[in-house]
Parts: structure tokens; sequence; C-alpha cells
């Protein structure tokens, strides 16, 4: 199937290893065909709404009305994009008159009935299927908290359960990974917030990745460009505010997919992650023996202290 | 004598208060919002979600439109989902920051964020993160360019920074959604 895909700024900037990525993957998958939309405009993210409220709808009409030209259900990987267009979609479909008024502000475009926008999370497990992700290099050793955000799943009415989503976790143990079970995979990382009281959303992405690391993950998968922003940029300020060390690689869940599926490394930008997924990659997947030798060597080492004492 | 006007402290409602009142009256204070609220739980808040609706049922409109917890609501939608009586109260928070600065309340950060960010996106068509973070900075604190060097450093290392900006196409169609938008854009 094809799609009317609307990168959204991040991904042509702090997150370009998202957009890239997911390119790869959809190219290698059967049943995603993803097309570029041709001058899309920003959504206006939480801002919009705050200065005028039917801005943000307005933005959205107008790519909702290049998709709709496309004839093509839309996909958008960033989850404030996805938030923004998905709820004006239903916002402009039940309101008729705003629509019309919206429509009176497009030069060039005109929406008739919005498309359905999706998250490619969403398209992956529901269209693909999971099973159907050609799997050849396992994710084994990999321990992976798949960590959803605020807008994947809220306002609710999207693809998955606003408190429980479980999307990810399942396309990580197709992918061959551990899924960890952890408290943490809907809560906010304060992404929305972070320039202006960039105290609170410190507080808010440490929690995230304390739990994360308390409940055995040695990655975390997300699914929106803020997320990864603050739990990977920021990661080092992060520790050094808890006086901790997470030293937890962030993936999109995209490159996790490639990885599994082989795909040409250059392709899944990883070297563009702050915090070098390189040494687990060593440890798991690359290591000579295929197997995953982590667990094994800390066994071993509690072992021999347990032994000395 | 309604329930409404029983608990009202303040005056009559403004005309745009009029349909967030509507909203909220549908409050019965169970807090279910402000135990979900993680910004709440992380001190980011002066009055609970809570305590906002409770606040705008009693017409104490003054005090809701200058609260810090209209601007520090990360719009995470997780008080939203669990509220029984079904409140957007996200969409509430973020109506009453329009209203705050349309009607001018004081909250320098929050207009020069709010409207810094479209007006680069009515400019350009597109988001231009680096504008955005020195235009900030310049008109709010200039001193925390110094933190974010490290960051900055970071991220030009890894190739994330954007020097210069996107250009769609239709920017000026872009511009044309603003205009045409009573009181859109700056």
């Amino acid at each position: 199937m094809k799609y009317a895909y609307y990168p959204g700024c991040s991904q042509e900037s702090t997150a370009e290893e998202y957009n890239h990525s997911l390119q790869a993957v959809a190219r290698r998958l059967e049943g995603i065909d993803l097309v570029e939309m041709q001058d899309w405009n920003c959504c206006g993210a939480t801002p919009a709404a705050a200065v005028n409220p039917a801005l943000p709808h307005a933005l959205a009409a107008r790519n909702l009305a290049i998709a709709e030209e496309m004839g093509m259900e839309m996909v958008t990987p960033c989850a404030a994009c996805y938030k923004n267009i998905r709820k004006a979609s239903h916002v402009l479909n039940d309101d008729p008159a705003l629509l019309a008024r919206i429509n009176a502000t497009l030069d060039g475009h005109q929406l008739g009935a919005a498309p359905r926008v999706r998250h490619p999370l969403d398209v992956v497990v529901n269209q693909v299927g999971v099973d159907n992700v050609p799997v050849e290099r396992p994710l084994h050793g990999f321990k992976v908290a798949s960590y959803y955000g605020c807008l994947i799943t809220r306002p609710e009415g999207g693809f998955d359960d606003p408190e429980y989503p479980q999307s990810m976790d399942r396309l990580m143990e197709a992918l061959g990974a551990e899924a960890v079970e952890w408290p943490y995979k809907t809560k906010c990382c304060g992404g929305a917030i972070y320039m202006t009281t960039e105290a609170i959303s410190m507080t808010l992405s440490a929690d995230v990745l304390a739990h994360a690391k308390a409940a055995g993950a040695n990655a975390v998968a997300v699914g929106c460009p803020f997320c990864q922003l603050l739990l990977d940029l920021y990661q080092g300020k992060l520790e050094a505010i808890r006086g901790t060390s997470f030293d937890m690689p962030i993936f999109f869940f995209s490159q996790l997919m490639g990885l599994a599926m082989g795909l040409d490394r250059k392709e899944l930008g990883l070297e563009k992650l702050v915090r070098s997924p390189f040494e687990l990659l060593a440890q798991t997947i690359d290591s000579p023996d295929g197997a995953p030798e982590k667990p094994k060597r800390k066994r071993a080492a509690k072992l021999k202290k347990w032994g000395e004492a | 004598m309604t329930q409404q006007e029983a608990i009202r402290l303040g005056a009559e409602a403004s005309a745009e208060m009029r349909p967030i009142e509507e909203e909220a009256a549908l409050c019965y204070q169970c807090g279910t919002c402000s135990g979900a609220c993680p910004v709440a739980a992380a001190g980011g808040m002066d009055y609970t979600p809570r305590a906002i609706m409770r606040m705008i049922q009693a017409g104490m409109e003054q005090e809701v439109l200058s609260s810090q917890t209209i601007w520090t609501c990360a719009s995470c939608y997780a008080c939203a989902v669990r509220c029984p009586r079904d409140i957007e109260i996200t969409d509430v928070m973020t109506q009453l920051r329009n209203i705050a600065l349309e009607k001018g309340y004081k909250a320098r950060k929050g207009k020069v964020y709010n409207q810094g960010f479209m007006g680069i996106v009515r400019q350009h068509g597109r988001m231009w993160e680096p504008r955005l973070v020195v235009q900030y900075n310049l008109l709010t604190n200039p001193l925390n360019f110094l933190g974010l060097i490290p960051i900055a450093l970071k991220m030009i290392r890894k190739g994330k920074l954007r020097f210069l900006p996107d250009h769609p196409k239709g920017r000026s169609e872009i511009r044309g959604i603003f205009d045409g938008l009573e009181g859109g854009g700056e």
C-alpha cells in the first residue's frame, strides 16, 4: 500500500536518522511504500493552538489536502505531528463550518475529506504484521524498554491502548529482542516544555531512564523525535543531575528494525546517536559467537564474588 | 440559582472563558488528573490540574490566567485519558494559554516561546530550531547560552544542527493561512 509520507520538521534536522532508517526499512518491507509529500508544512507542534485555536487545524488542513490529492492515507513518524494532524483530521471531518473557514485561507489546495493519519508503528504492526518483518539477524541480547511517551497513544482513539500499549513490545519480540516490562512506557519526557521549563523536563526524562535501567533494559526504543532528543542528547546532563550512569542507547524503533533485518548500517544512522550503541552491538549481535555474552559474564562475576565472600 | 452560580467567587465569566467554564463545570473534583500529571508530581505547577478546574468553576479567572500551571503543562494528555468525566483537560490548558496571550497576561517566557515558534513557521513554512533557540534565549535569559554550548557542540558533531532553514515552495500559501485566520501569527 502506498502512503503519503509526511516526515515533519525534526526528521530533517535533529532526527534525520529516524527519517532515513524508516525509509530504508519501508523500502525493504512488503506492503509499505512511503511516497514523500511535496511541499509539506510544519504542523505547529504545541505552540500553534496557544497562538490561535484554529491554527493547528489550518496548518494540518494544508498537509491533509496534499495527501488527499495523492489519494493516500498519511503516515508521519513524529508523535507530535501525528497527534496534531490526526486530531485535525477528526475535527475537520466533523465540523464543516470550520473546514469551510479554513479552506478559505488555503490558496492552491482545498481539503475535501481528510484522509486517515497513521503512525508508522501502527502500519508496521497492524498493516504489515510483526511476523512479516523479515528478520535476518535477531536482536538476541537486546533488552529493550519500549518507550511510547505521550502522543503515540494519546489522546485516546488511536491504534493502541493509552495506558498499557503493546505494539512496540510485540515488534521488539518479533525482532528477537527481549521486551522489558516497565512502568514508565507512557510517561511524558517533558519534550514540549524543555525550552521553557527545562528543570522539570530534566526530572521527567531522568525518571524515564532510571526506570528503564531499573527494569534491566540495555536499550530504549522510541517513536518520537523529542523523546529521543531528551533521552539521548541530554543523557549526559541527566546523569550529572542524578549522579548516576544510565549508559543507555536510545534507538528509534526503525533503527532496531533495520538492524534485525540486516540492512546496510549506513542507512540506519547509528553513528548519529549521541550515546553510542556500538558497545551494545559488539556485546550482542556483533559478538563473534553470535550469542549474547553479556549476561553470562555478569553471572560469572557475581558467582565469584559470592564464592569469595 | 444554578450550581455554577452558587460556587462563583469572581465576577461573571468573560466571553472567552465561558466555553471553558462549561467544560470545567463537569468536574467533580476526584483529583485523578492531578494524580496522573507528571509535571505536578515533579513540582512544576503552582496549582494542580484539579485545583485549576475548581478555580474555573469558582470564576477565579485572573488567578487561573496568571497561573504557572497553564504554561508548564506538558500537553501529555495523561489527565485527559483518565478523566472519569471525559473533560479534555489538556485542551482546556491550551485554550487557557491562548486566552492569557490574547488578554495580555504576563507570561514572558510562554509568549516569547509560543509566538516566536509560530513566527518562524509563518516565515519559513517549517521549523528552524537554531533560530528558535537563539531568539528565545536572547529574549529571555542570554546567560543560558553558556549552558547550551556543550549541547550545541554535541549536535554539531553529530550533524544534528541545521545551519540553514528548509524552504518549502508554498511559503506564501503558508503565510496566507496565518493571515487568513483572524489574529493569527504574531
